[in-house]
């Protein structure tokens, strides 16, 4: 049995999942400052606006808004989040495709997702997030189906 | 979730037949081949998925399964009547897809292939357009919705 740890978020009414592998630490408000950068143990943090990247609706100024310091070992970014959910330990077989009737940027967002207590997560992309792949447009059906085709497996494995 | 209608009753299926469920968004009645729809059932929340794909923004969760919701109503610029509304799987070539269709329950028609005129809408890939009763209805070729915006800015 292989499994993905994920560190799972709230934006909004989306809920999404980044690999836990990649989370630095968790910072509240009064942690994090009132400066978009963070450095934390001498390291700096760019911020990753991720609820205007999505163009979800997130309310950051709650209680339970907090400052993700995550990093993929060469980029680091500042994510504010709306809540953190928690850790959650996942089967591959437990990690879906995006189907592909999406088929435009989002493909680049999510690298899959998986249903968790009746929520869907989305699965996001480390490299988009940390802004190192840019948003790329698949221009013809093909495209879609050669991506999709490109997934780990059409049922499952997508993380 | 289907009623049969006058026609279907008496109809002998016969090869140059089509057996078309008959729906309405916003109170346009459409159509869609039966062999294209995977079932009909009450609409549950959808839930919102980032996305720039037009009108595929959310997902359907059926038990431990989720399915692409196609947002009909927007692309048509209706709003949806009725209460409960209904939920239209179609089998689209991707894989089930769902539609939020309005309360009125769909009924089945069997239609002459040979009624079927060939029509070209830019609002939404079609088969054709039947007349049924005395309705022109459009039946729409849900396997493939979605397909002609390909080259669309997203919404």
């Amino acid at each position: 049995m292989e499994t993905v740890s994920f560190l799972v978020v709230r934006l909004g009414v989306n809920y999404v999942a980044l690999a836990a592998a990649g989370v630095q630490g968790v910072l509240t408000q009064a942690e994090a400052g009132h400066e978009q950068t963070v450095t934390a143990a001498g390291v700096t943090y760019q911020p990753v606006d991720l609820a205007q990247r999505l163009s979800v609706v997130a309310d950051l100024s709650g209680l339970e808004m907090r400052t993700v310091l995550y990093s993929n070992g060469h980029s680091y970014g500042a994510i504010r989040v709306e809540q953190v959910v928690g850790l959650t330990d996942v089967e591959r077989k437990d990690c879906f495709p995006l189907p592909p009737q999406f088929q435009r940027d989002e493909r680049n967002w999510f690298a899959g997702m998986m249903l968790i207590q009746d929520h869907l997560v989305l699965i996001l992309n480390p490299s988009w997030v940390l802004g190192e792949s840019a948003d790329v447009v698949p221009v013809s059906v093909v495209q879609v189906k050669q991506i999709v085709a490109a997934t780990p497996a059409a049922v499952g494995g997508s993380c | 979730m289907l009623r049969a209608a006058r026609g279907q009753q008496h109809a002998q299926a016969t090869k140059r037949s089509w057996n078309v469920v008959v729906f309405s968004v916003g109170g346009m009645k459409l159509a869609a081949r039966t062999e294209d729809v995977g079932g009909v059932s009450p609409w549950t929340k959808s839930i919102p998925v980032p996305s720039r794909t037009p009108f595929v923004q959310a997902m359907l969760k059926r038990d431990n399964q989720v399915m692409p919701v196609y947002d009909l109503a927007t692309r048509l610029s209706r709003k949806l009547q009725g209460d409960p509304l209904l939920c239209l799987e179609v089998r689209h070539l991707d894989g089930p897809m769902a539609i939020c269709i309005d309360a009125d329950v769909p009924c089945l028609e069997t239609v002459d292939a040979a009624a079927v005129r060939p029509i070209i809408r830019e609002d939404v890939e079609t088969l054709g357009m039947v007349t049924i009763g005395d309705e022109d209805v459009a039946i729409v070729a849900v396997q493939h919705l979605g397909q002609s915006m390909q080259g669309a800015v997203s919404s």
